[in-house]
C-alpha cells in the first residue's frame, strides 16, 4: 500500500510499504477514506519530538471502512464506516475506566521510553513517534487499529467524511480545551492560535455558554475564518505592542477568565525573547518555544484558568511560575481523551449546532501529501486544514 | 502504571563515578603510556613510561575494588593515597622539566582529590554492616479484584519464572480507592562482581530488575486486556531490550502471531 513516511527533518515522502495485518485478536484493519494533516504532525516533521525513526508512517486523524476484524472484535463488522480516535485505549485499565483515555496504561509498548521523559507513560497514539508506541499512522491506504471495540465510532448517518473526520482529534481537542475552562455562562475566554484546534476551541467555548471569545493569531485569513464561523472577536498580535496589555484593555482591566493555549511548542512572536527561544530550541537546549503559554499565564485574570491543549514535548525556560502561583491560577492540560467526546460531539453535529467541515481549505490525493505539508507549514494559499484522500 | 524501584545501597553515584573514572584513566595509562607521559609534561622515555604503566595498573585495581565491593571504604581511601603519590611524582616531573602542562596535570589531580576525600569520609561515617546487594521493588496496579489477579499469577508461567530465578517475594494488596490490586515483587539484587557485573547484565539486556518490570507490565496487559499490546515498531510487545533497536512504525512484511 502507499503511505506517507517521515524520512528525516522536514522531509516526508509517499512510499510503498507492506499492508497492515491483524496482530492481535482485538485488532481491526481500516481502509482509510479520508485523513488529515494535524498541527502536531508538523512538530514531528520539524524534528522537535524525539524518537522519530526514518520510515515512520505519520497521521493520527483518519476515518474509513472496516475491511478485516480479529476474532476478538465484537462491536464492529467488515463494511462498517468508522472514525478512529487518535489515542489508542484498552478500555480496561484504571485510566480508561476514569475516561482518561489518552492516559491508557496499557497501549504504549514503549512505555519505558516515555517514563524516562515524562515520569509516567501515556497511551499509544497512531503515527506519533516511538515515544507513544511506534504505531503506524493513518496517512496511508490501510491502518491496523488495536482495541477496535474501544476506540472507533461507528457512523450510521449520511454525513460526509469532512463533517465527521475531525471527531478523530481536532474537534474534541478544541472542545476539551474549552471544557477545561469550567464555563458556566458569562465568561470571557481568550484563545491563542486560530489553527484548527483554536477554531474548534472558539466554537466550543460559545457552545458551552461563554459570553465573549477572543481569538489571537497573526494570520488575518485565519482570524477571518474564526469571525465568520464562530462570530468571535479577534486580535492580531502583530498589531499590538503587548497581548496581555491589549487583553487587559479589552476586559475592563481584569484579564480573560480563562486562557486556552492552542499553539504549543513552536510559537512565533517578535522580540528578543523569541530569538532566545529560537536559538535554544535549534540547539536542542530547550524543547519548546512556549511564548503563547507565557502570554496566556500573564494575561489570565487573578484566580483564572489556563487550559493547555497545544502540544509540548519536554522542558521550557523562563516559565512564569511566580505569576501562576501568586495569582492563584489553575493550569489544566492534556492530550484529548477523544473516546469520551465522540458520541456527545456527534450528537451536536446531528443537532446542527456545528458543522466541523468549515476548517477544510485543501483537498489533495495522498500522493500529494508532501505538498500538503508544505502548504500547511508555511501557511501558503490560505491553508488551514489539508484533507488527504488515499 | 506505577513502577517503583527502591534502592538501599552504600555507594552513591559519585563513588560509582570515581570507580569508573579509575578504570578509564588506568586503561589509558596502561595502553598509551607515551601519550599520557607527554600529556603531563614527562619525557615519555626510559623509566617514565614504566612508571606510567604501573600507575595505570594501580588505578585499574582501585577501580575494580570500588566497583565490586558493596562499601569500598578502604578502596576509596586508597584513591586519596594514590592522588598523593600522583602529586608527588608530578612535582618531581615538574622540577625536572619545568613544563606548563605538568602544572595543568597537578591542577587536575587536585580537582579529583577533593571528591576522593569527601567520598572516603562519607563511606567511613556509614553506620552498620555493608549491604551486600540492593533491594529492588517493582510493583504494578492491575484493575481487577485481588482473587482474579492471584489466580492469573498462578497461571502465568513467564513472569513467575523470572521471579523464581531472582528468588523474589511476591505480594498482593488491595489498591486504595477500589482501584484493583497492587502486585509487588521484591528481591535483593546482588549481581556477581557488584557494579561491574550489573553493568555487564544491563548491556546484555538481561538485568533482573528490568526483566521483572517488563514482565509485570506484560502481565498487567494480559490480565486487563487479554493480550500483549504490540505496535509496528515493537511487534514483540514491551521489552526494554527492544526499545533501543526499533523498527520504523511500518507494518511488518510477515505477521508473526
Amino acid at each position: 500500500m502507499r503511505a506517507l513516511c517521515w524520512k528525516g527533518r522536514n522531509t516526508v515522502e509517499v512510499e510503498n510499504v507492506p499492508d497492515p495485518k491483524i496482530l492481535n485478536d482485538r485488532d481491526a484493519i481500516v481502509r482509510v477514506s479520508s485523513t488529515a494533516i494535524c498541527g502536531s504532525d508538523l512538530h514531528l516533521v520539524d524534528g522537535y519530538v524525539p524518537t522519530m525513526k526514518k520510515g515512520d508512517i505519520l497521521g493520527h486523524e483518519f476515518m474509513g471502512e472496516v475491511v478485516e476484524v480479529g476474532k476478538g472484535v465484537r462491536k464492529l463488522e467488515v463494511g462498517d464506516r468508522v472514525v478512529v480516535p487518535f489515542p489508542i485505549a484498552c478500555g480496561a485499565c484504571n485510566a480508561c475506566e476514569a475516561e482518561l483515555y489518552s492516559l491508557c496504561e496499557n497501549t504504549n509498548p514503549n512505555a519505558r521510553l516515555a517514563e524516562k521523559l515524562f515520569g509516567h507513560s501515556t497511551a499509544g497514539i497512531f503515527g506519533y513517534s516511538h515515544l507513544t508506541g511506534g504505531f503506524a499512522g493513518g496517512q496511508s491506504e490501510y491502518v491496523r487499529v488495536p482495541f477496535a471495540d474501544v476506540g472507533p465510532l461507528k457512523l450510521e448517518n449520511g454525513f460526509s467524511d469532512e463533517q465527521v473526520l475531525f471527531l478523530s482529534d481536532v474537534f474534541p481537542t478544541g472542545f476539551m480545551g474549552a471544557e477545561l475552562c469550567d464555563i458556566r455562562g458569562g465568561e470571557v475566554i481568550a484563545i491563542w492560535g486560530a489553527g484548527p484546534v483554536g477554531q474548534f476551541a472558539a466554537a466550543s467555548a460559545q457552545l458551552l455558554g461563554a459570553e465573549r471569545v477572543i481569538v489571537i493569531d497573526r494570520f488575518d485569513y485565519r482570524l477571518r475564518v474564526a469571525e465568520r464561523h464562530s462570530r468571535v472577536e479577534t486580535l492580531n498580535y502583530e498589531e499590538v505592542d503587548s497581548v496581555p496589555e491589549a487583553l487587559k484593555e479589552l476586559t475592563g482591566g481584569r484579564g480573560p477568565d480563562a486562557c486556552i493555549d492552542a499553539v504549543g511548542m513552536e510559537a512565533h512572536f517578535h522580540g528578543p525573547l523569541y530569538t532566545y527561544d529560537r536559538v535554544k530550541q535549534a540547539a536542542r537546549l530547550e524543547s519548546e518555544r512556549p511564548y503563547a503559554l507565557r502570554e496566556a499565564i500573564m494575561s489570565c485574570r487573578n484566580g483564572g484558568i489556563v487550559s493547555v491543549v497545544g502540544v509540548y514535548g519536554g522542558f521550557v525556560d523562563k516559565f512564569p511560575l511566580g505569576a501562576l502561583m501568586n495569582r492563584g491560577l489553575s493550569i489544566r492540560t492534556g492530550q484529548c481523551h477523544v473516546q469520551r467526546y465522540l458520541r456527545p460531539l456527534l450528537q451536536r453535529i446531528e443537532n446542527d449546532e456545528i458543522d466541523p467541515s468549515f476548517i477544510v481549505t485543501h483537498r489533495l490525493p495522498l500522493n500529494e501529501a508532501p505538498r500538503g505539508y508544505d502548504l500547511f507549514k508555511h501557511k501558503e494559499d490560505g491553508c488551514l486544514k489539508v484533507v488527504l484522500k488515499p | 502504571m506505577a513502577t517503583q524501584q527502591i534502592r538501599t545501597r552504600d555507594k552513591d553515584s559519585l563513588t560509582q563515578f570515581l570507580g569508573w573514572f579509575s578504570i578509564g584513566l588506568g586503561t589509558t595509562q596502561l595502553l598509551a603510556p607515551g601519550a599520557m607521559c607527554r600529556l603531563v609534561g614527562a619525557s615519555g622515555r626510559g623509566a617514565s613510561r614504566r612508571v606510567m604503566r604501573l600507575m595505570g595498573v594501580r588505578e585499574l585495581t582501585q577501580g575494580v575494588g570500588i566497583l565490586t565491593r558493596p562499601r569500598p571504604t578502604a578502596w576509596a581511601w586508597s584513591r586519596v593515597a594514590g592522588d598523593g603519590l600522583d602529586l608527588a611524582l608530578l612535582v618531581l616531573t615538574g622540577v625536572k622539566n619545568r613544563r606548563a602542562r605538568t602544572a595543568f596535570a597537578i591542577a587536575n589531580v587536585l580537582a579529583v582529590t577533593v571528591p576522593d576525600i569527601l567520598e572516603s569520609w562519607r563511606l567511613s561515617e556509614k553506620p552498620g554492616k555493608p549491604q551486600p546487594g540492593m533491594l529492588v521493588r517493582k510493583t504494578v496496579t492491575i484493575n481487577r479484584p485481588r482473587e482474579e489477579v492471584e489466580q492469573a499469577w498462578v497461571a502465568a508461567a513467564e513472569p513467575r519464572e523470572t521471579v523464581l530465578s531472582a528468588n523474589a517475594e511476591v505480594s498482593f494488596a488491595d489498591a486504595p480507592g477500589r482501584r484493583g490490586t497492587e502486585l509487588a515483587v521484591e528481591f535483593v539484587d546482588a549481581p556477581p562482581a557488584g557494579d561491574l557485573g550489573a553493568a555487564a547484565l544491563k548491556l546484555s539486556g538481561r538485568d533482573p530488575a528490568t526483566e521483572l518490570s517488563d514482565d509485570l507490565r506484560r502481565f498487567k496487559q494480559l490480565v486487563e486486556t487479554g493480550e500483549i499490546v504490540r505496535s509496528d515498531s515493537t511487534p514483540d510487545g514491551h521489552l526494554l531490550a527492544g526499545h533501543v533497536k526499533q523498527r520504523p512504525a511500518q507494518p511488518l512484511e510477515e505477521a508473526v502471531r
